[in-house]
């Protein structure tokens, strides 16, 4: 059996790949559980802050005002980052990033990294192109490892393993940590990784990272984990290397009084995150003395030149649309194809691939607008799904199949019918005609042939009246102004 | 390659941003900057928050410090303990088994059972203990791997809100680790565990320097 698909540019669309799983009972047991478990403390700790819709508003303002700035801010930053003793370099897309990173692990003689959890790095499948170069990363994430051991795909922005149960991990640690006895109890099992992982930490001299927040005013890097394995990879190793979107900059380090208070309570429903590291450049005597920052496009300066769409480069990948969304909540992540799942991956993922691969995903939703009201830097995702499914449309109109397609036949021949007065009556009169075969003795339709029995093999019709509301009009008006006649003699 | 790289990603995001009129002055802050707890209760808070969170939590007048300091190494069951060099040797009686972080390696600093710590600040609000990593509180790696962190913070450094802590250090530092309780996960089926990498136990010595 093979793995879940995770590069958008040959994963099958999603309704396809969320067939098999909606009968996967177990995995949608345990993403139920999760998320469940997520919204119940998020939406606690929400309830809790008094100033919360203050401080969405604020973060969102920050995030859109540094978007508008962009070029600025990375400049600053990139100067900052220098003087720091940082160096900074720019990938315009995802070959550029897996092959500066790679020159970089190639000076470096390096033949292991340790990872931070890097949503930038599945993004440019970095993991494929660091094992063909011989180079084997290990995530050090307990929920990454957990995939990684497992032959896995994450399937969460921030819990990525929340599809797999205790007995699972205790399978996939059991086998490859040659741990046989290993029970199944989550203490037992962080345990394991914690000395599986600790050696790593000891040993391996090279680390990436991605980044939460670049900040322009201080050329700093931060991030937020609540395990531990961040801080050990961002201290131990020699080299340092952070993989970072460009859309990652916060003009100042005071703007993270409202970003980690939202993102916390957001994520993973704390009021802060266990553990926040920030770091400038290369700090003599502590921590890593080389250190690189990849600045990534990839797609990016296009989403930023689209009006309606720009917002989607506010996220800070909290994840709480994913926790509301109804059908991320029946299908989890591996549906999306893409690293990024759920209501932000179903604008994100089409977007960075310029709109050439994952176009079934903005489709993958009720536009209910949960994510919407969650979101904590006011993204709003049905407002850019609405307007990536028109861009859609716009693509399959341009194919030239659209002559075969049943479907685009119909919506054209509808568009000339309702284009003038006469050919409507025409239509409507035609298609009375058609359907009095259809309609039983009751006036109801039970069952219509070809596309129309997509309609009735779930849901009956009601058969058209007898007379038109055109045609009643017309009668009323005469009717109506012959009683006016009637009252004025 | 990388030069080009860069002025295009440049020039294409001025010209997907061009003249748009965007103020960082005028970006809105209607949210709670200023606590209003007095300095009794704003410590009750810390001290909640952190128990919360599984730490120790104990307190000393200044004057007991070092006594306090000796109680608290000594019911953790553990010995060799690193210190940062720029702490205080007056808050050590001298009985102690500790050892000055002079360049340990790794190793030896992964061989030590626990870690004192003074703190830059503290954030009541969220239990945050804030590290700018200065002499008194060491480089990052001896407050990472021992097992044990007993930090010391003054009652005068806790604020309410993270607002607050900006406002207290307008030149931001160069490294900061802020620690809201001990490391955790809840990768497996969302239960939390204490103690993935980071040390398990936290321990906290709220000084009374306000009274």
């Amino acid at each position: 059996v093979s793995g879940p698909v995770m590069d958008p540019r040959i994963a099958p669309p999603f309704p396809e790949a969320a067939l098999p799983i909606l009968q996967n009972t177990q995995l949608r047991k345990n993403v139920a559980h999760a998320t469940d478990v997520i919204q119940a403390k998020r939406n606690r700790l929400v309830a809790e802050k008094q100033d919360w819709q203050e401080l969405r508003n604020s973060a969102s303002a920050i995030r859109a005002h540094v978007l508008a700035n962009l070029a600025t801010y990375l400049e600053q930053f990139e100067t900052k980052c220098t003087a720091a003793g940082g160096v900074v370099h720019w990938a315009k897309d995802a070959a550029e990033a897996r092959s500066i990173i790679l020159d970089i692990l190639r000076e470096e003689n390096a033949i292991e990294v340790i990872k931070i959890k890097t949503m930038t790095s599945a993004e440019i499948q970095l993991n494929p192109a660091l094992t063909a170069a011989g180079i084997s990363a290990i995530e050090t994430d307990l929920a990454e490892l957990i995939l990684q051991l497992g032959d896995d795909e994450p399937s969460h922005i921030v819990v990525p393993a929340l599809h797999v149960n205790r007995r699972q991990v205790r399978e996939i640690f059991a086998r490859r940590m040659g741990l046989p006895e290993l029970p199944d109890d989550p203490e037992a099992l962080t345990a394991a990784a914690r000395t599986y992982l600790r050696k790593k930490f000891l040993s391996v001299p090279t680390a990436i990272s991605g980044a939460n927040f670049l900040i322009a005013e201080t050329g700093s890097v931060a991030i937020v984990e609540s395990e531990g394995n961040g801080r050990m990879c961002l201290t131990l190793p020699r080299t340092l290397i952070t993989l970072a979107g460009i859309e990652k900059v916060l003009p100042r380090f005071s703007d993270l009084e409202v970003l980690l208070q939202v993102l916390a309570r957001s994520a993973t429903g704390e009021r802060l995150n266990p553990y926040n590291s920030l770091w400038s450049g290369v700090v003599p005597g502590d921590g890593p003395q080389q250190f690189h920052v990849v600045l990534l496009d990839n797609g990016r300066s296009e989403i930023l030149s689209r009006k309606v769409e720009r917002q989607t480069l506010k996220c800070i990948r909290c994840a709480a649309c994913l926790n509301t969304c109804p059908v991320y909540r029946q299908t989890g992540g591996h549906a999306y194809g893409s690293p990024y799942a759920g209501p932000i991956g179903a604008i994100l993922t089409p977007q960075l691939e310029h709109m050439q691969h994952g176009q079934s995903l903005p489709y993958a939703s009720s536009l209910c607008g949960a994510c919407y009201e969650v979101c904590p830097v006011k993204i709003n995702i049905p407002e850019v799904l609405i307007d990536l499914r028109a861009k859609v449309v716009d693509q399959e109109r341009a194919q030239p199949r659209r002559w075969t397609d049943p479907m685009y036949m119909g919506m054209k021949a509808a568009n000339f019918a309702f284009a003038s007065a006469s050919r409507f009556r025409l239509a409507q009169w035609m298609g009375r005609l058609g359907l009095r075969f259809f309609t039983d003795r009751d006036g109801w339709i039970r069952k219509l042939p070809n596309l129309g029995a997509r309609w009735t093999l779930s849901r009956d019709l009601p058969g058209l009246p007898d007379q038109t509301f055109r045609h009643w009009w017309t009668q009323r008006e005469s009717g109506s102004s012959a009683l006016r006649e009637r009252k004025s003699r | 390659m990388t030069a080009s790289s860069r002025q295009l990603m440049l020039d294409r995001i001025r010209a997907a941003t061009t003249a748009e009129a965007n103020q960082y002055e005028d970006i809105a802050r209607g949210y709670i900057q200023t606590g209003t707890l007095d300095a009794q209760r704003r410590i009750e808070l810390m001290t909640e928050r952190l128990r919360e969170y599984g730490a120790e939590v104990s307190e000393c007048s200044p004057a007991e410090l070092p006594d306090t300091i000796a109680h608290q190494l000594q019911v953790s069951g553990r010995d060799h303990f690193v210190v940062p060099p720029g702490l205080p040797p007056e808050w050590f009686g001298g009985g102690e088994d500790c050892n000055l972080d002079e360049n340990l390696t790794h190793e030896e600093i992964e061989q030590c059972g626990g870690v004192v710590t003074a703190a830059s600040a503290g954030i009541s609000d969220s239990g945050t203990i804030v590290l700018h990593h200065g002499p008194g509180e060491g480089r990052r790696v001896i407050s990472l791997l021992p097992d044990f962190h007993l930090c010391i913070l003054r009652a005068s450094q806790i604020v309410e809100t993270l607002p607050e802590y900006f406002g207290l250090f307008p030149q931001p530092p160069r490294l900061a680790t802020y620690i809201s309780g001990p490391s955790a996960t809840a990768d497996i089926e969302m239960t939390r565990i204490k103690g993935v990498h980071g040390p398990r136990f936290l321990s906290v010595i709220i000084v009374r320097d306000d009274a």
